[in-house]
């Protein structure tokens, strides 16, 4: 069975941009799910399991420290990885209690393609 | 590092790492710029220790061009798309500032990005701020990239 991933980004641009980011990094998934905020990638996750997660952090609705804290009290979901993805200077904050959520990593925009490997693909 | 070269190193980076393409900083501009036509101005707030705000500025034709080559496609028209790419370079663009911006040891954050377009529209300068504007070459023509601080 192919590997999977769950994006969840406000920004449709930073979707694409990540998902273009993961093939050139070699990273190939055979599904890509995509969410604006977290809201939504509960829903998605109500039905879809994938074998990661890559999330922004400041998002409108639901954020990634909520959406975090949401899915570590879901025992169906708690224990696919996610790793953050923040601007360089995002709330280092914000960086850190993602950490204390369970977060296993995080990426900082503007990355490379080898950056983004260097995080995901240790996880995989 | 002044603000001027902090400013064209992150141009530098975010274009070259995620687009792809090389930009070309030019002369920092010696009047502020406020009235636009046929344009797409994307800005970020910084709120805290320091207030202002960091906007780039392009036509319609280089927001389009940009775009494309963010998502690797034609863009012909000034759509959602266009508003959301130059929204997140904006935004890359302000967090790679606000380090420097809050060097001082204050905390300053980022609102999310907005984006005004228009065939001609006025955007109001901050009284007694410091500012600086830098035009950037790419293939597409010219765009600036804005940076405005109160002053203390």
């Amino acid at each position: 069975m192919g590997k999977s991933i769950l994006i969840i980004d406000d920004s449709s641009t930073m979707r694409k941009i990540v998902n273009r980011s993961l093939r050139q990094a070699g990273l190939e998934f055979d599904t890509v799910f995509e969410a604006g905020d977290g809201v939504e990638a509960l829903e998605i996750l109500a039905n879809e399991k994938p074998d990661i997660i890559l999330s922004d952090i400041n998002m409108p609705n639901m954020d990634g420290i909520e959406f975090l804290k949401k899915k570590g009290a879901d025992p169906s979901i708690k224990d696919i990885p996610v790793v953050m993805v923040t601007t360089e200077g995002g709330s280092e904050d914000m960086v850190e209690q993602s950490r204390s959520l369970g977060a296993s990593g995080c990426v900082k925009k503007p990355f490379t393609p080898d950056q983004v490997n260097d995080v995901l693909g240790p996880l995989l | 590092m002044n603000f001027k070269d902090k400013i064209i190193e992150a141009t530098k980076e975010i274009f070259e790492s995620m687009i792809m393409v090389d930009v070309t900083p030019g002369e920092a501009l010696t009047e502020p710029v406020s009235k636009f036509k046929c344009s797409l101005s994307a800005m970020v707030g910084f709120a805290g220790f320091k207030q202002g705000n960091l906007a780039i500025h392009a036509s319609d034709k280089v927001a389009q061009g940009l775009t494309g080559d963010f998502l690797g496609m034609e863009v012909n028209e000034i759509n959602e798309d266009v508003q959301d790419a130059m929204g997140e370079l904006a935004n890359m663009l302000a967090g790679s500032l606000k380090p420097f911006i809050s060097s001082d040891g204050g905390k300053v954050e980022l609102s999310l990005p907005s984006v005004v377009h228009g065939e001609e529209y006025t955007l109001t300068v901050i009284n007694k701020a410091d500012w600086i504007l830098i035009p950037f070459s790419v293939s597409h023509g010219e765009f600036l990239v804005g940076l405005e601080l109160k002053k203390q």
